[in-house]
């Protein structure tokens, strides 16, 4: 798949574009196997300590910012609006709709970081960085730290997998769209991107509710 | 409700009707968690969170339309998640001196 649109061919082992693209997004849901696990053993391990050390858990997610985790919870789901919109976009041959929409991904994911960091900001100044600087609230047991713990392995492993997909996307505007390799044709690259960003917003569904709504009644 | 997920026919409004769907479940589930409904809420929060997946999943992922192969591997993950779920908890539920000694007098 290299030069224009004019040139477009699958490669050597699959019959047609169609083919090449079908291959590619199985490829992807291969990939997102993988995935669930990694972050099924992450939430396995929080369920778990959260059945054991209910009354810590409760006070120590007290401190987590809630109103970060809603608006960043709204910028990923509107952002797989932006990206499935795209994705049509791409394959009904409305090119300039297709950019606009990446570039509204982009723009959302990187909102989505920005109030992450932020959040994280806002974090080290309530002194919730276990090692760091944490210091446990009244009532609370040395369990509330392991809390601590998972927030931020599981909100620092999903923002790298937001950065890649950032990424991945900015491949697709600066490299793979301005060089006319995406087309009604064949557009499969983008919906595999599509695919992986979509994921990553439901990584968020579910490390939402074990972050920011336990302990709030 | 039937919709076109085919990138080439699919139109606009169905999906936007849908992302409203997931804000208005997601505005649900964050109504529980200021409800007084003890171990319920997080159950709750955790089926609506498992629909907003299936919809992202099929509509947004397009697991619905061709191939069908995609089928084959998103349930075997949810399988292997499973695995992975009840083969830990046998293990959890049978452990000697678990959960550790002084939290277990609270339990």
């Amino acid at each position: 798949m290299r030069g224009s649109a004019a040139v477009l061919r699958p490669e050597p082992q699959y019959a047609s574009l169609d083919q090449q693209g079908d291959v590619a997004q199985v490829g992807m849901w291969v990939f997102l196997v993988n995935e669930t696990i990694f972050f099924g053993a992450l939430i396995f391990t929080y369920f778990l300590y959260r059945t054991f050390y209910s009354h810590d858990f409760d006070i120590a997610a007290k401190d987590a910012v809630l109103w970060c985790g809603s608006v960043n919870f709204a910028l990923l789901v509107t952002s797989s609006l932006t990206m499935v919109l795209a994705i049509n976009a791409a394959a009904q041959g409305r090119r300039r709709a297709m950019i606009w929409l990446l570039v509204a991904t982009v723009a959302l994911g990187c909102l989505f970081l920005g109030v992450k960091g932020f959040e994280y900001y806002l974090d080290y100044q309530d002194k919730v960085v276990p090692v760091v600087n944490y210091q446990a609230k009244p009532g609370e047991g040395p369990a509330g730290e392991l809390f601590w713990f998972f927030y931020w392995v599981a909100t620092g492993l999903h923002a790298i997998h937001l950065t890649i997909g950032i990424g991945l996307v900015l491949y697709m505007l600066l490299w793979r769209i301005r060089r006319g390799e995406i087309t009604p044709a064949y557009f499969a690259p983008l919906e595999v991107v599509g695919i992986y960003w979509s994921f990553v917003d439901t990584v968020w569904l579910f490390l939402y509710p074990c972050i920011y709504l336990v302990g709030r009644s | 409700m039937t919709m076109e997920t085919d990138p080439r026919r699919a139109r606009a409004l169905p999906f936007v009707l849908w992302w409203l769907i997931l804000l208005a479940l997601f505005g649900a589930s964050i109504v529980v968690a200021f409800l007084s409904l003890g171990r319920l809420a997080p159950i709750i929060q955790f089926g609506i969170a498992a629909i907003q997946t299936a919809v992202l999943f099929i509509l947004f992922m397009r697991l619905k339309g061709p191939p069908s192969l995609k089928w084959v591997f998103a349930v075997s993950g949810f399988f292997w998640l499973l695995f992975l779920f009840g083969l830990s908890m046998t293990d959890y539920s049978n452990r000697q001196g678990w959960p550790l000694t002084h939290y277990a007098k609270r339990l």
